[in-house]
Protein backbone atom coordinates (compact mmCIF):
# COMPACT_ATOMS: atom_id res chain seq x y z
CA UNK A 1 0.00 0.00 0.00
CA UNK A 2 2.79 2.13 0.64
CA UNK A 3 3.74 2.66 -2.82
CA UNK A 4 0.30 3.96 -3.98
CA UNK A 5 0.89 7.07 -2.81
CA UNK A 6 3.50 7.95 -5.33
CA UNK A 7 0.67 7.95 -7.42
CA UNK A 8 -1.58 10.83 -8.01
CA UNK A 9 -5.03 10.49 -7.28
CA UNK A 10 -6.54 10.51 -11.08
CA UNK A 11 -9.70 11.79 -12.43
CA UNK A 12 -11.21 8.05 -12.13
CA UNK A 13 -9.99 7.62 -8.12
CA UNK A 14 -11.47 11.00 -7.31
CA UNK A 15 -14.90 10.47 -9.15
CA UNK A 16 -15.85 7.02 -7.87
CA UNK A 17 -14.34 8.70 -4.18
CA UNK A 18 -17.07 11.32 -4.41
CA UNK A 19 -19.78 9.89 -6.07
CA UNK A 20 -22.11 8.03 -3.85
CA UNK A 21 -22.59 4.75 -6.25
CA UNK A 22 -21.45 3.91 -9.94
CA UNK A 23 -24.88 3.25 -11.16
CA UNK A 24 -24.88 7.59 -10.00
CA UNK A 25 -21.94 7.63 -12.20
CA UNK A 26 -23.55 5.99 -15.42
CA UNK A 27 -27.03 7.59 -15.50
CA UNK A 28 -24.83 11.57 -15.57
CA UNK A 29 -25.64 12.13 -18.90
CA UNK A 30 -22.62 14.71 -18.58
CA UNK A 31 -19.98 12.74 -17.20
CA UNK A 32 -20.59 10.06 -19.79
CA UNK A 33 -20.45 12.78 -22.63
CA UNK A 34 -16.45 13.72 -21.32
CA UNK A 35 -15.61 10.13 -22.49
CA UNK A 36 -13.39 9.61 -19.35
CA UNK A 37 -15.51 6.95 -17.40
CA UNK A 38 -15.12 3.93 -20.18
CA UNK A 39 -16.24 0.78 -18.09
CA UNK A 40 -13.35 -0.40 -16.62
CA UNK A 41 -11.98 -2.14 -13.47
CA UNK A 42 -9.36 0.25 -12.85
CA UNK A 43 -5.82 -0.94 -11.91
CA UNK A 44 -5.75 -4.23 -10.55
CA UNK A 45 -3.25 -6.41 -7.94
CA UNK A 46 0.31 -4.38 -7.73
CA UNK A 47 2.46 -6.39 -9.62
CA UNK A 48 4.94 -6.41 -6.31
CA UNK A 49 1.87 -8.55 -5.11
CA UNK A 50 1.14 -10.94 -7.95
CA UNK A 51 4.75 -13.63 -6.82
CA UNK A 52 7.77 -14.42 -8.37
CA UNK A 53 6.13 -17.94 -9.52
CA UNK A 54 2.64 -17.45 -10.99
CA UNK A 55 -0.28 -19.32 -9.43
CA UNK A 56 -4.26 -20.01 -11.54
CA UNK A 57 -7.03 -17.76 -10.55
CA UNK A 58 -9.13 -18.43 -7.53
CA UNK A 59 -11.87 -19.44 -9.73
CA UNK A 60 -9.86 -22.06 -11.21
CA UNK A 61 -10.69 -25.22 -9.46
CA UNK A 62 -9.46 -28.24 -10.63
CA UNK A 63 -7.93 -30.66 -8.47
CA UNK A 64 -6.35 -34.06 -8.33
CA UNK A 65 -8.28 -36.67 -6.18
CA UNK A 66 -5.83 -38.76 -3.93
CA UNK A 67 -6.12 -41.85 -2.16
CA UNK A 68 -3.66 -44.08 -0.04
CA UNK A 69 -4.62 -46.33 2.85
CA UNK A 70 -1.61 -45.88 4.39
CA UNK A 71 0.10 -42.54 3.43
CA UNK A 72 2.89 -43.72 1.76
CA UNK A 73 1.51 -46.01 -1.14
CA UNK A 74 -1.04 -44.61 -3.32
CA UNK A 75 -1.52 -41.80 -5.58
CA UNK A 76 -3.90 -38.88 -7.07
CA UNK A 77 -6.06 -39.01 -10.41
CA UNK A 78 -5.73 -36.05 -12.96
CA UNK A 79 -9.06 -34.22 -13.51
CA UNK A 80 -9.89 -35.36 -17.02
CA UNK A 81 -13.15 -33.73 -16.44
CA UNK A 82 -12.18 -30.63 -17.40
CA UNK A 83 -8.94 -30.90 -19.65
CA UNK A 84 -7.97 -29.06 -22.56
CA UNK A 85 -6.09 -29.80 -25.12
CA UNK A 86 -3.05 -32.11 -24.99
CA UNK A 87 -0.80 -31.41 -21.88
CA UNK A 88 -1.81 -31.87 -18.59
CA UNK A 89 -0.52 -28.91 -16.03
CA UNK A 90 2.19 -30.65 -14.03
CA UNK A 91 0.23 -29.32 -10.83
CA UNK A 92 -2.71 -31.54 -12.11
CA UNK A 93 -0.37 -34.49 -13.58
CA UNK A 94 -1.48 -37.69 -11.61
CA UNK A 95 0.99 -39.36 -9.41
CA UNK A 96 1.49 -43.10 -8.18
CA UNK A 97 3.57 -43.85 -5.29
CA UNK A 98 5.16 -46.82 -3.91
CA UNK A 99 6.95 -45.29 -0.19
CA UNK A 100 5.70 -41.50 -0.67
CA UNK A 101 7.48 -38.10 -1.95
CA UNK A 102 11.31 -38.50 -1.38
CA UNK A 103 12.74 -34.78 -1.25
CA UNK A 104 16.09 -34.86 -2.62
CA UNK A 105 18.71 -31.96 -3.06
CA UNK A 106 19.56 -32.13 -6.78
CA UNK A 107 23.31 -31.01 -5.83
CA UNK A 108 23.01 -34.41 -3.66
CA UNK A 109 21.78 -36.98 -6.45
CA UNK A 110 23.57 -39.53 -8.27
CA UNK A 111 23.11 -41.93 -11.16
CA UNK A 112 25.28 -44.91 -10.94
CA UNK A 113 25.19 -46.61 -14.82
CA UNK A 114 27.35 -50.13 -14.10
CA UNK A 115 27.06 -53.56 -14.44
CA UNK A 116 27.23 -54.94 -18.39
CA UNK A 117 29.36 -52.16 -19.48
CA UNK A 118 32.36 -51.26 -19.85
CA UNK A 119 33.16 -48.23 -18.12
CA UNK A 120 30.96 -47.75 -15.07
CA UNK A 121 30.32 -43.85 -13.83
CA UNK A 122 28.45 -41.59 -11.21
CA UNK A 123 27.30 -39.16 -12.72
CA UNK A 124 26.00 -35.96 -10.69
CA UNK A 125 23.48 -33.66 -12.59
CA UNK A 126 25.67 -31.23 -13.85
CA UNK A 127 27.18 -34.46 -15.59
CA UNK A 128 23.91 -34.90 -16.94
CA UNK A 129 22.74 -31.29 -17.89
CA UNK A 130 25.84 -30.87 -19.71
CA UNK A 131 25.00 -33.89 -22.19
CA UNK A 132 23.05 -32.97 -25.56
CA UNK A 133 18.98 -33.04 -24.90
CA UNK A 134 15.67 -33.67 -26.24
CA UNK A 135 12.32 -32.71 -25.67
CA UNK A 136 9.17 -35.03 -26.05
CA UNK A 137 5.45 -34.42 -25.19
CA UNK A 138 4.46 -38.29 -23.76
CA UNK A 139 1.98 -39.74 -22.02
CA UNK A 140 2.24 -41.50 -19.09
CA UNK A 141 -0.48 -43.85 -17.85
CA UNK A 142 -0.49 -45.74 -14.86
CA UNK A 143 -0.51 -49.67 -16.17
CA UNK A 144 -3.51 -49.85 -13.49
CA UNK A 145 -5.32 -46.88 -14.79
CA UNK A 146 -9.02 -48.08 -14.46
CA UNK A 147 -8.69 -50.84 -12.66
CA UNK A 148 -11.71 -50.28 -10.70
CA UNK A 149 -13.74 -50.67 -13.67
CA UNK A 150 -12.95 -54.15 -15.22
CA UNK A 151 -15.74 -56.08 -13.33
CA UNK A 152 -18.37 -53.50 -13.71
CA UNK A 153 -18.60 -49.69 -14.10
CA UNK A 154 -17.92 -47.84 -10.71
CA UNK A 155 -16.25 -44.43 -11.39
CA UNK A 156 -18.74 -41.82 -10.85
CA UNK A 157 -16.31 -39.53 -13.18
CA UNK A 158 -13.79 -39.66 -15.79
CA UNK A 159 -11.27 -38.80 -13.35
CA UNK A 160 -12.46 -42.04 -11.57
CA UNK A 161 -12.09 -44.37 -14.50
CA UNK A 162 -9.57 -42.45 -16.42
CA UNK A 163 -7.46 -40.36 -14.33
CA UNK A 164 -4.04 -41.90 -14.28
CA UNK A 165 -3.34 -41.06 -17.35
CA UNK A 166 -1.48 -37.14 -17.89
CA UNK A 167 0.72 -35.94 -21.03
CA UNK A 168 3.83 -33.87 -20.53
CA UNK A 169 6.16 -32.16 -22.39
CA UNK A 170 9.65 -33.82 -21.08
CA UNK A 171 13.43 -32.57 -21.24
CA UNK A 172 16.32 -34.92 -20.56
CA UNK A 173 19.26 -36.77 -21.78
CA UNK A 174 18.91 -39.62 -24.83
CA UNK A 175 19.35 -43.02 -22.66
CA UNK A 176 21.26 -44.04 -25.53
CA UNK A 177 23.92 -41.30 -26.24
CA UNK A 178 24.82 -42.58 -22.44
CA UNK A 179 25.17 -45.84 -22.96
CA UNK A 180 27.01 -45.59 -26.08
CA UNK A 181 29.30 -43.21 -24.27
CA UNK A 182 29.91 -45.97 -21.82
CA UNK A 183 29.98 -49.04 -24.44
CA UNK A 184 27.38 -51.76 -24.04
CA UNK A 185 28.61 -55.28 -23.53
CA UNK A 186 27.72 -57.70 -26.54
CA UNK A 187 25.18 -59.85 -24.17
CA UNK A 188 23.83 -57.35 -22.49
CA UNK A 189 20.01 -57.09 -22.91
CA UNK A 190 18.56 -55.66 -19.71
CA UNK A 191 18.67 -53.00 -17.38
CA UNK A 192 17.47 -52.39 -13.77
CA UNK A 193 16.27 -48.81 -12.93
CA UNK A 194 16.09 -48.26 -9.74
CA UNK A 195 14.29 -45.11 -7.85
CA UNK A 196 16.01 -43.50 -4.82
CA UNK A 197 12.64 -43.37 -2.68
CA UNK A 198 11.87 -45.26 0.61
CA UNK A 199 10.46 -48.26 -1.75
CA UNK A 200 13.89 -48.39 -4.16
CA UNK A 201 11.11 -49.13 -6.51
CA UNK A 202 12.76 -51.81 -9.19
CA UNK A 203 12.05 -52.37 -13.09
CA UNK A 204 13.40 -54.32 -15.86
CA UNK A 205 13.98 -52.63 -18.82
CA UNK A 206 14.79 -53.92 -22.48
CA UNK A 207 18.49 -52.57 -23.17
CA UNK A 208 16.45 -52.27 -26.94
CA UNK A 209 14.05 -49.43 -25.72
CA UNK A 210 17.07 -47.77 -23.72
CA UNK A 211 18.66 -47.78 -27.18
CA UNK A 212 15.67 -46.69 -29.11
CA UNK A 213 13.52 -43.42 -27.85
CA UNK A 214 14.14 -43.70 -23.87
CA UNK A 215 15.38 -40.79 -22.09
CA UNK A 216 16.53 -39.13 -18.73
CA UNK A 217 14.11 -36.59 -17.88
CA UNK A 218 14.93 -33.45 -15.55
CA UNK A 219 12.86 -30.91 -17.04
CA UNK A 220 9.15 -30.88 -17.79
CA UNK A 221 6.46 -28.90 -18.88
CA UNK A 222 9.67 -26.02 -19.51
CA UNK A 223 10.62 -26.26 -15.78
CA UNK A 224 12.36 -28.74 -13.34
CA UNK A 225 10.26 -31.92 -12.31
CA UNK A 226 8.02 -31.32 -9.55
CA UNK A 227 9.03 -33.30 -6.58
CA UNK A 228 5.63 -35.70 -7.15
CA UNK A 229 7.51 -36.04 -10.95
CA UNK A 230 10.87 -37.63 -9.84
CA UNK A 231 13.21 -34.56 -9.18
CA UNK A 232 15.48 -34.44 -10.18
CA UNK A 233 15.43 -37.38 -12.53
CA UNK A 234 13.38 -39.38 -13.99
CA UNK A 235 13.49 -42.35 -16.54
CA UNK A 236 11.03 -42.04 -19.02
CA UNK A 237 9.87 -44.84 -21.29
CA UNK A 238 7.67 -43.90 -23.72
CA UNK A 239 4.64 -45.57 -24.51
CA UNK A 240 5.61 -48.49 -21.81
CA UNK A 241 3.42 -48.52 -17.87
CA UNK A 242 4.23 -45.69 -15.78
CA UNK A 243 5.45 -47.49 -13.33
CA UNK A 244 8.06 -47.84 -15.38
CA UNK A 245 9.24 -44.44 -15.93
CA UNK A 246 11.36 -45.11 -12.37
CA UNK A 247 11.32 -41.43 -10.75
CA UNK A 248 14.02 -40.27 -8.50
CA UNK A 249 16.20 -42.44 -10.81
CA UNK A 250 19.42 -43.31 -9.28
CA UNK A 251 20.67 -46.55 -10.66
CA UNK A 252 20.99 -48.48 -13.68
CA UNK A 253 22.24 -51.56 -13.90
CA UNK A 254 22.54 -53.75 -17.66
CA UNK A 255 22.50 -57.24 -17.17
CA UNK A 256 21.65 -60.53 -19.58
CA UNK A 257 18.94 -61.53 -17.85
CA UNK A 258 15.75 -59.66 -15.93
CA UNK A 259 15.08 -59.32 -12.69
CA UNK A 260 11.66 -60.19 -12.06
CA UNK A 261 11.16 -57.83 -9.46
CA UNK A 262 8.67 -57.74 -7.26
CA UNK A 263 6.50 -55.72 -8.93
CA UNK A 264 6.84 -56.52 -12.38
CA UNK A 265 5.87 -60.05 -11.25
CA UNK A 266 2.70 -59.41 -8.65
CA UNK A 267 1.10 -56.01 -9.27
CA UNK A 268 2.08 -55.26 -12.88
CA UNK A 269 1.92 -59.11 -14.20
CA UNK A 270 -1.65 -60.00 -15.49
CA UNK A 271 -2.97 -63.09 -14.27
CA UNK A 272 -5.17 -65.10 -16.78
CA UNK A 273 -8.45 -67.30 -16.29
CA UNK A 274 -6.37 -70.31 -17.51
CA UNK A 275 -4.15 -69.65 -14.34
CA UNK A 276 -1.32 -68.28 -16.63
CA UNK A 277 0.50 -64.99 -16.01
CA UNK A 278 1.56 -62.65 -18.65
CA UNK A 279 4.58 -60.99 -17.64
CA UNK A 280 6.67 -57.89 -19.56
CA UNK A 281 3.58 -56.63 -21.08
CA UNK A 282 5.57 -53.29 -21.08
CA UNK A 283 3.15 -51.54 -23.35
CA UNK A 284 0.17 -49.66 -23.12
CA UNK A 285 -1.98 -50.34 -25.77
CA UNK A 286 -4.36 -47.48 -27.49
CA UNK A 287 -6.92 -45.97 -25.63
CA UNK A 288 -9.62 -43.08 -26.09
CA UNK A 289 -12.03 -41.65 -23.77
CA UNK A 290 -14.39 -39.34 -23.71
CA UNK A 291 -13.58 -36.19 -21.67
CA UNK A 292 -16.46 -33.96 -21.95
CA UNK A 293 -19.35 -34.72 -21.60
CA UNK A 294 -18.99 -37.46 -19.46
CA UNK A 295 -19.93 -38.83 -16.39
CA UNK A 296 -21.31 -36.60 -13.34
CA UNK A 297 -21.84 -33.92 -15.68
CA UNK A 298 -25.80 -32.99 -16.85
CA UNK A 299 -26.61 -31.83 -20.35
CA UNK A 300 -28.88 -28.53 -19.92
CA UNK A 301 -30.98 -29.53 -22.69
CA UNK A 302 -31.38 -30.57 -25.96
CA UNK A 303 -29.18 -28.83 -28.47
CA UNK A 304 -25.77 -28.09 -29.58
CA UNK A 305 -23.09 -29.74 -27.85
CA UNK A 306 -19.03 -30.61 -28.86
CA UNK A 307 -17.97 -33.63 -27.78
CA UNK A 308 -14.47 -33.95 -26.58
CA UNK A 309 -11.55 -36.40 -25.55
CA UNK A 310 -8.41 -37.85 -25.30
CA UNK A 311 -6.63 -40.94 -27.52
CA UNK A 312 -3.02 -42.34 -27.14
CA UNK A 313 -1.26 -45.21 -27.74
CA UNK A 314 1.80 -46.91 -26.27
CA UNK A 315 2.33 -48.38 -29.31
CA UNK A 316 2.69 -45.48 -31.66
CA UNK A 317 0.52 -42.82 -33.17
CA UNK A 318 -3.06 -42.03 -32.62
CA UNK A 319 -4.97 -42.99 -36.69
CA UNK A 320 -8.08 -42.40 -36.09
CA UNK A 321 -10.59 -41.83 -33.27
CA UNK A 322 -14.69 -42.95 -33.90
CA UNK A 323 -17.61 -41.52 -32.25
CA UNK A 324 -21.02 -43.17 -31.29
CA UNK A 325 -23.69 -41.23 -30.19
CA UNK A 326 -26.09 -43.98 -30.66
CA UNK A 327 -25.02 -46.62 -28.07
CA UNK A 328 -22.54 -48.40 -31.31
CA UNK A 329 -24.65 -48.44 -34.15
CA UNK A 330 -23.40 -46.17 -36.34
CA UNK A 331 -20.17 -44.64 -36.03
CA UNK A 332 -18.20 -41.07 -37.20
CA UNK A 333 -14.91 -40.19 -37.23
CA UNK A 334 -14.05 -37.57 -34.94
CA UNK A 335 -11.37 -34.74 -35.99
CA UNK A 336 -8.24 -35.17 -34.33
CA UNK A 337 -6.28 -31.65 -33.07
CA UNK A 338 -2.88 -31.18 -34.01
CA UNK A 339 -0.54 -31.84 -33.15
CA UNK A 340 -1.10 -35.68 -33.43
CA UNK A 341 2.30 -37.01 -32.35
CA UNK A 342 3.22 -40.81 -31.36
CA UNK A 343 3.08 -41.59 -27.39
CA UNK A 344 1.24 -38.82 -27.03
CA UNK A 345 -2.26 -37.69 -25.87
CA UNK A 346 -4.32 -36.76 -28.64
CA UNK A 347 -7.45 -34.24 -28.14
CA UNK A 348 -10.06 -34.97 -30.67
CA UNK A 349 -13.77 -33.29 -31.27
CA UNK A 350 -16.95 -33.96 -33.17
CA UNK A 351 -19.80 -31.59 -32.77
CA UNK A 352 -23.33 -32.62 -32.23
CA UNK A 353 -27.05 -31.81 -31.63
CA UNK A 354 -28.70 -33.82 -28.74
CA UNK A 355 -32.33 -34.56 -29.79
CA UNK A 356 -33.10 -35.14 -26.00
CA UNK A 357 -33.61 -38.54 -26.09
CA UNK A 358 -31.84 -40.96 -23.63
CA UNK A 359 -28.44 -42.21 -25.58
CA UNK A 360 -24.68 -43.70 -25.03
CA UNK A 361 -21.86 -42.11 -26.18
CA UNK A 362 -18.46 -43.70 -26.76
CA UNK A 363 -15.22 -43.16 -28.67
CA UNK A 364 -13.06 -46.09 -30.11
CA UNK A 365 -9.43 -45.33 -31.31
CA UNK A 366 -7.14 -47.15 -33.87
CA UNK A 367 -3.44 -46.23 -34.15
CA UNK A 368 -1.07 -46.51 -37.19
CA UNK A 369 -0.49 -50.31 -36.15
CA UNK A 370 -3.72 -51.17 -36.86
CA UNK A 371 -4.23 -51.92 -33.44
CA UNK A 372 -8.61 -51.11 -32.52
CA UNK A 373 -9.49 -50.16 -29.42
CA UNK A 374 -11.36 -53.48 -27.93
CA UNK A 375 -14.57 -53.49 -25.69
CA UNK A 376 -14.70 -55.05 -22.44
CA UNK A 377 -16.58 -58.15 -24.43
CA UNK A 378 -13.45 -58.46 -26.46
CA UNK A 379 -10.52 -57.52 -23.65
CA UNK A 380 -12.04 -60.03 -21.19
CA UNK A 381 -10.79 -62.66 -24.23
CA UNK A 382 -7.42 -61.78 -23.18
CA UNK A 383 -7.61 -61.69 -19.59
CA UNK A 384 -10.97 -62.69 -18.58
CA UNK A 385 -13.00 -60.93 -16.02
CA UNK A 386 -10.10 -61.44 -13.22
CA UNK A 387 -7.47 -58.50 -15.09
CA UNK A 388 -6.49 -55.70 -13.30
CA UNK A 389 -4.12 -53.97 -15.20
CA UNK A 390 -3.85 -52.55 -18.99
CA UNK A 391 -7.66 -51.53 -19.04
CA UNK A 392 -8.38 -50.24 -22.24
CA UNK A 393 -11.51 -51.26 -23.17
CA UNK A 394 -14.15 -48.70 -25.01
CA UNK A 395 -16.07 -46.38 -22.39
CA UNK A 396 -19.54 -45.70 -22.51
CA UNK A 397 -21.72 -42.42 -21.05
CA UNK A 398 -24.49 -42.81 -20.41
CA UNK A 399 -27.27 -39.94 -21.13
CA UNK A 400 -30.72 -39.86 -19.24
CA UNK A 401 -33.41 -38.20 -20.92
CA UNK A 402 -33.30 -35.40 -18.33
CA UNK A 403 -29.19 -35.01 -19.68
CA UNK A 404 -28.00 -37.01 -16.49
CA UNK A 405 -24.65 -38.58 -17.24
CA UNK A 406 -23.55 -41.86 -15.74
CA UNK A 407 -21.02 -44.57 -16.37
CA UNK A 408 -22.54 -48.13 -17.78
CA UNK A 409 -21.36 -50.87 -19.82
CA UNK B 1 22.76 -24.66 -6.24
CA UNK B 2 20.09 -25.98 -8.99
CA UNK B 3 19.61 -22.21 -10.60
CA UNK B 4 22.95 -21.93 -11.30
CA UNK B 5 23.16 -24.91 -13.10
CA UNK B 6 22.23 -24.24 -16.34
CA UNK B 7 24.65 -21.02 -16.31
CA UNK B 8 27.67 -23.06 -16.02
CA UNK B 9 25.90 -25.97 -18.00
CA UNK B 10 25.82 -23.17 -20.89
CA UNK B 11 29.37 -22.08 -20.30
CA UNK B 12 30.31 -26.36 -20.66
CA UNK B 13 28.46 -26.69 -23.20
CA UNK B 14 29.45 -23.82 -25.41
CA UNK B 15 33.46 -24.59 -24.92
CA UNK B 16 32.10 -28.49 -25.91
CA UNK B 17 30.74 -27.56 -29.44
CA UNK B 18 33.85 -25.19 -29.83
CA UNK B 19 35.68 -28.25 -29.96
CA UNK B 20 33.57 -30.19 -31.51
CA UNK B 21 34.11 -27.89 -34.79
CA UNK B 22 38.06 -27.83 -34.24
CA UNK B 23 38.34 -31.82 -33.77
CA UNK B 24 36.58 -33.92 -36.65
CA UNK B 25 34.71 -36.30 -34.55
CA UNK B 26 33.44 -35.75 -30.67
CA UNK B 27 34.16 -39.86 -29.51
CA UNK B 28 33.35 -39.05 -25.69
CA UNK B 29 32.40 -36.20 -23.80
CA UNK B 30 33.94 -37.70 -20.96
CA UNK B 31 31.35 -36.65 -18.76
CA UNK B 32 30.78 -38.52 -15.07
CA UNK B 33 33.48 -39.62 -12.89
CA UNK B 34 34.57 -43.45 -13.04
CA UNK B 35 33.09 -45.32 -10.03
CA UNK B 36 35.28 -47.93 -8.58
CA UNK B 37 34.12 -50.94 -7.05
CA UNK B 38 33.65 -49.75 -3.80
CA UNK B 39 31.18 -47.11 -4.88
CA UNK B 40 29.64 -49.35 -6.54
CA UNK B 41 28.93 -51.94 -3.80
CA UNK B 42 27.43 -49.33 -1.37
CA UNK B 43 24.50 -48.89 -4.45
CA UNK B 44 24.50 -52.18 -6.10
CA UNK B 45 21.67 -53.74 -3.15
CA UNK B 46 19.51 -55.92 -6.24
CA UNK B 47 19.61 -59.40 -6.28
CA UNK B 48 19.84 -60.95 -9.79
CA UNK B 49 18.21 -64.57 -10.74
CA UNK B 50 20.82 -66.63 -10.59
CA UNK B 51 21.18 -65.01 -6.62
CA UNK B 52 23.87 -63.21 -7.50
CA UNK B 53 23.86 -59.96 -4.86
CA UNK B 54 23.27 -62.44 -2.06
CA UNK B 55 25.12 -61.09 1.20
CA UNK B 56 26.58 -63.01 3.40
CA UNK B 57 24.41 -64.00 6.33
CA UNK B 58 21.96 -66.92 7.26
CA UNK B 59 17.97 -67.17 8.75
CA UNK B 60 15.80 -69.70 9.72
CA UNK B 61 11.83 -69.71 10.09
CA UNK B 62 11.94 -69.25 13.72
CA UNK B 63 13.99 -66.12 13.76
CA UNK B 64 12.04 -64.91 11.11
CA UNK B 65 8.62 -65.56 12.75
CA UNK B 66 10.12 -63.31 15.72
CA UNK B 67 10.86 -60.36 13.26
CA UNK B 68 7.50 -60.56 11.37
CA UNK B 69 5.82 -60.94 14.76
CA UNK B 70 7.25 -57.67 15.66
CA UNK B 71 7.24 -55.97 12.63
CA UNK B 72 5.34 -56.76 9.99
CA UNK B 73 2.24 -58.41 11.40
CA UNK B 74 0.65 -55.14 12.07
CA UNK B 75 0.54 -54.53 8.01
CA UNK B 76 0.48 -58.07 7.07
CA UNK B 77 -1.22 -59.61 9.78
CA UNK B 78 -0.59 -62.72 11.86
CA UNK B 79 -1.66 -65.18 9.50
CA UNK B 80 -0.39 -63.22 6.77
CA UNK B 81 -3.71 -62.37 5.20
CA UNK B 82 -3.34 -59.09 4.68
CA UNK B 83 -4.71 -55.82 7.34
CA UNK B 84 -6.60 -53.21 4.46
CA UNK B 85 -7.02 -50.61 7.22
CA UNK B 86 -3.11 -50.68 6.38
CA UNK B 87 -3.45 -51.07 2.11
CA UNK B 88 -1.42 -54.47 2.63
CA UNK B 89 -2.06 -57.34 0.82
CA UNK B 90 -2.57 -60.96 1.64
CA UNK B 91 0.62 -62.55 1.14
CA UNK B 92 -0.77 -66.20 0.94
CA UNK B 93 -3.30 -65.34 -1.93
CA UNK B 94 -4.27 -63.69 -4.66
CA UNK B 95 -1.91 -61.02 -6.73
CA UNK B 96 0.42 -61.03 -4.20
CA UNK B 97 0.76 -64.43 -2.98
CA UNK B 98 4.53 -65.69 -2.43
CA UNK B 99 4.02 -68.97 -3.70
CA UNK B 100 2.95 -67.51 -6.85
CA UNK B 101 6.92 -65.73 -7.14
CA UNK B 102 9.07 -67.20 -10.46
CA UNK B 103 12.25 -66.58 -8.01
CA UNK B 104 13.05 -66.23 -4.49
CA UNK B 105 15.35 -63.74 -4.86
CA UNK B 106 12.52 -61.37 -6.01
CA UNK B 107 11.11 -61.84 -2.49
CA UNK B 108 14.72 -61.55 -0.57
CA UNK B 109 15.26 -58.31 -2.65
CA UNK B 110 12.06 -56.72 -2.11
CA UNK B 111 11.95 -56.97 1.70
CA UNK B 112 15.51 -56.02 1.77
CA UNK B 113 14.49 -52.77 -0.53
CA UNK B 114 11.17 -51.83 0.41
CA UNK B 115 9.96 -53.16 4.18
CA UNK B 116 9.34 -52.79 6.44
CA UNK B 117 6.86 -49.85 4.67
CA UNK B 118 7.56 -47.17 7.19
CA UNK B 119 11.68 -48.35 8.11
CA UNK B 120 13.09 -49.65 4.84
CA UNK B 121 16.80 -50.54 5.04
CA UNK B 122 16.78 -51.16 8.30
CA UNK B 123 16.50 -55.57 8.16
CA UNK B 124 19.63 -57.16 9.06
CA UNK B 125 21.08 -59.65 6.06
CA UNK B 126 20.08 -62.54 9.06
CA UNK B 127 17.21 -61.66 9.35
CA UNK B 128 15.83 -60.76 5.74
CA UNK B 129 16.83 -64.61 5.01
CA UNK B 130 14.81 -65.40 8.07
CA UNK B 131 11.98 -63.69 7.21
CA UNK B 132 12.31 -65.16 3.40
CA UNK B 133 12.47 -68.82 5.30
CA UNK B 134 9.34 -67.82 7.04
CA UNK B 135 7.34 -66.75 4.44
CA UNK B 136 8.29 -69.61 2.31
CA UNK B 137 7.50 -72.11 4.83
CA UNK B 138 4.50 -70.76 6.00
CA UNK B 139 2.80 -70.41 2.05
CA UNK B 140 3.93 -74.34 1.78
CA UNK B 141 6.99 -73.90 -0.96
CA UNK B 142 9.40 -74.99 1.82
CA UNK B 143 8.40 -78.17 3.64
CA UNK B 144 11.60 -78.24 6.59
CA UNK B 145 10.46 -76.26 8.89
CA UNK B 146 13.83 -75.82 10.00
CA UNK B 147 15.09 -74.79 7.02
CA UNK B 148 18.35 -72.43 7.28
CA UNK B 149 18.48 -70.08 3.68
CA UNK B 150 21.91 -68.15 2.69
CA UNK B 151 22.95 -66.99 -0.49
CA UNK B 152 23.49 -70.45 -1.53
CA UNK B 153 20.11 -72.61 -0.53
CA UNK B 154 18.45 -69.22 -1.61
CA UNK B 155 19.23 -69.07 -5.26
CA UNK B 156 18.89 -72.91 -5.38
CA UNK B 157 15.03 -72.39 -4.81
CA UNK B 158 12.69 -73.59 -7.14
CA UNK B 159 9.34 -72.00 -6.99
CA UNK B 160 6.68 -73.86 -8.09
CA UNK B 161 4.67 -71.45 -10.30
CA UNK B 162 7.81 -70.34 -12.84
CA UNK B 163 6.70 -72.40 -15.78
CA UNK B 164 2.93 -70.28 -15.34
CA UNK B 165 4.82 -67.31 -16.70
CA UNK B 166 4.51 -66.27 -20.38
CA UNK B 167 6.42 -63.62 -21.79
CA UNK B 168 4.37 -60.81 -24.05
CA UNK B 169 5.26 -61.36 -27.21
CA UNK B 170 5.30 -57.91 -27.56
CA UNK B 171 7.95 -57.40 -25.56
CA UNK B 172 10.41 -58.87 -28.12
CA UNK B 173 11.74 -61.35 -25.58
CA UNK B 174 11.30 -65.50 -25.42
CA UNK B 175 11.88 -67.77 -22.61
CA UNK B 176 15.97 -67.70 -22.94
CA UNK B 177 16.21 -64.30 -22.38
CA UNK B 178 14.15 -63.98 -19.08
CA UNK B 179 15.38 -67.16 -17.37
C1 LIG C 1 3.13 -50.03 7.68
C2 LIG C 1 2.65 -51.22 7.01
C3 LIG C 1 3.65 -52.29 6.61
C4 LIG C 1 4.61 -52.89 7.38
C5 LIG C 1 4.98 -52.60 8.82
C6 LIG C 1 5.21 -53.90 6.54
N1 LIG C 1 4.64 -53.90 5.31
FE1 LIG C 1 5.08 -55.15 3.79
N2 LIG C 1 3.84 -54.12 2.57
C7 LIG C 1 3.03 -53.08 2.95
C8 LIG C 1 2.38 -52.53 1.78
C9 LIG C 1 1.41 -51.37 1.76
C10 LIG C 1 2.82 -53.31 0.68
C11 LIG C 1 2.48 -53.08 -0.79
C12 LIG C 1 3.60 -52.23 -1.38
C13 LIG C 1 3.38 -51.77 -2.81
O1 LIG C 1 2.38 -52.13 -3.43
O2 LIG C 1 4.23 -51.04 -3.30
C14 LIG C 1 3.71 -54.31 1.23
C15 LIG C 1 4.31 -55.29 0.46
C16 LIG C 1 5.01 -56.36 0.99
C17 LIG C 1 5.40 -57.54 0.26
C18 LIG C 1 5.09 -57.83 -1.19
C19 LIG C 1 3.69 -58.30 -1.38
C20 LIG C 1 2.75 -57.18 -1.71
O3 LIG C 1 1.70 -57.08 -1.09
O4 LIG C 1 3.05 -56.37 -2.58
C21 LIG C 1 6.10 -58.34 1.13
C22 LIG C 1 6.72 -59.69 0.84
C23 LIG C 1 6.16 -57.64 2.39
N3 LIG C 1 5.48 -56.45 2.28
C24 LIG C 1 6.83 -58.08 3.50
C25 LIG C 1 6.93 -57.37 4.68
C26 LIG C 1 7.78 -57.75 5.76
C27 LIG C 1 8.65 -58.98 5.78
C28 LIG C 1 7.65 -56.80 6.73
C29 LIG C 1 8.32 -56.72 8.06
C30 LIG C 1 9.75 -56.68 8.06
C31 LIG C 1 6.68 -55.84 6.25
N4 LIG C 1 6.28 -56.21 4.99
C32 LIG C 1 6.23 -54.73 6.95
C33 LIG C 1 2.87 -52.60 4.23
C34 LIG C 1 3.69 -52.94 5.31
Amino acid sequence: MKKITQFKPNRRHFMQAGMATSAALLANSALAEDSVLIPSRGPGRLISETGTYGVRSQYAKEVRMKGSANGLVGGAFTPLQNSQGMVTPSGLHFEVHHSGVPDIDPSEHKLLIHGMVKDKKIFTMEDLLRFPSVSHFHFLECAGNGMGEWMAPRGKSVQQTHGLTSCSEWTGVPLKILLNELGVHGNAKWLLAEGDDGARLARSIPLWKAMDDAFLAYAQNGEFLRAEQGFPLRLIVPGFEGNMNIKWLRRLELSDKPWWTHHEVTEYADPRPDDKIRAFSFFMEARSVITSPSAGMKLNGPGFYEISGLAWSGAGTVKKVEVSTDGGAIWQDASLQAPVLPKCHTRFHMPWTWDGRETTIQSRTTDDTGYVQPSYEEMYKLQGPIGLMHNNAIQNWHIAQDGEITNVR
Amino acid sequence: MFDNLWKKTLAATLGLSLCASLTVAQEKYGFGTKADPAEIAKYDIDIHIDGKGLPAGSGNPALGAEIFEIQCAICHGEQLQGVRAMGANSLHEGRRDIKKLPYATSLFDFIRRAMPLTDPGTLSNDETYGLVAYLLTQTGVLKDKDVVLDAKSLAAIKMPNRGNFIIDPASRFSAKDVH
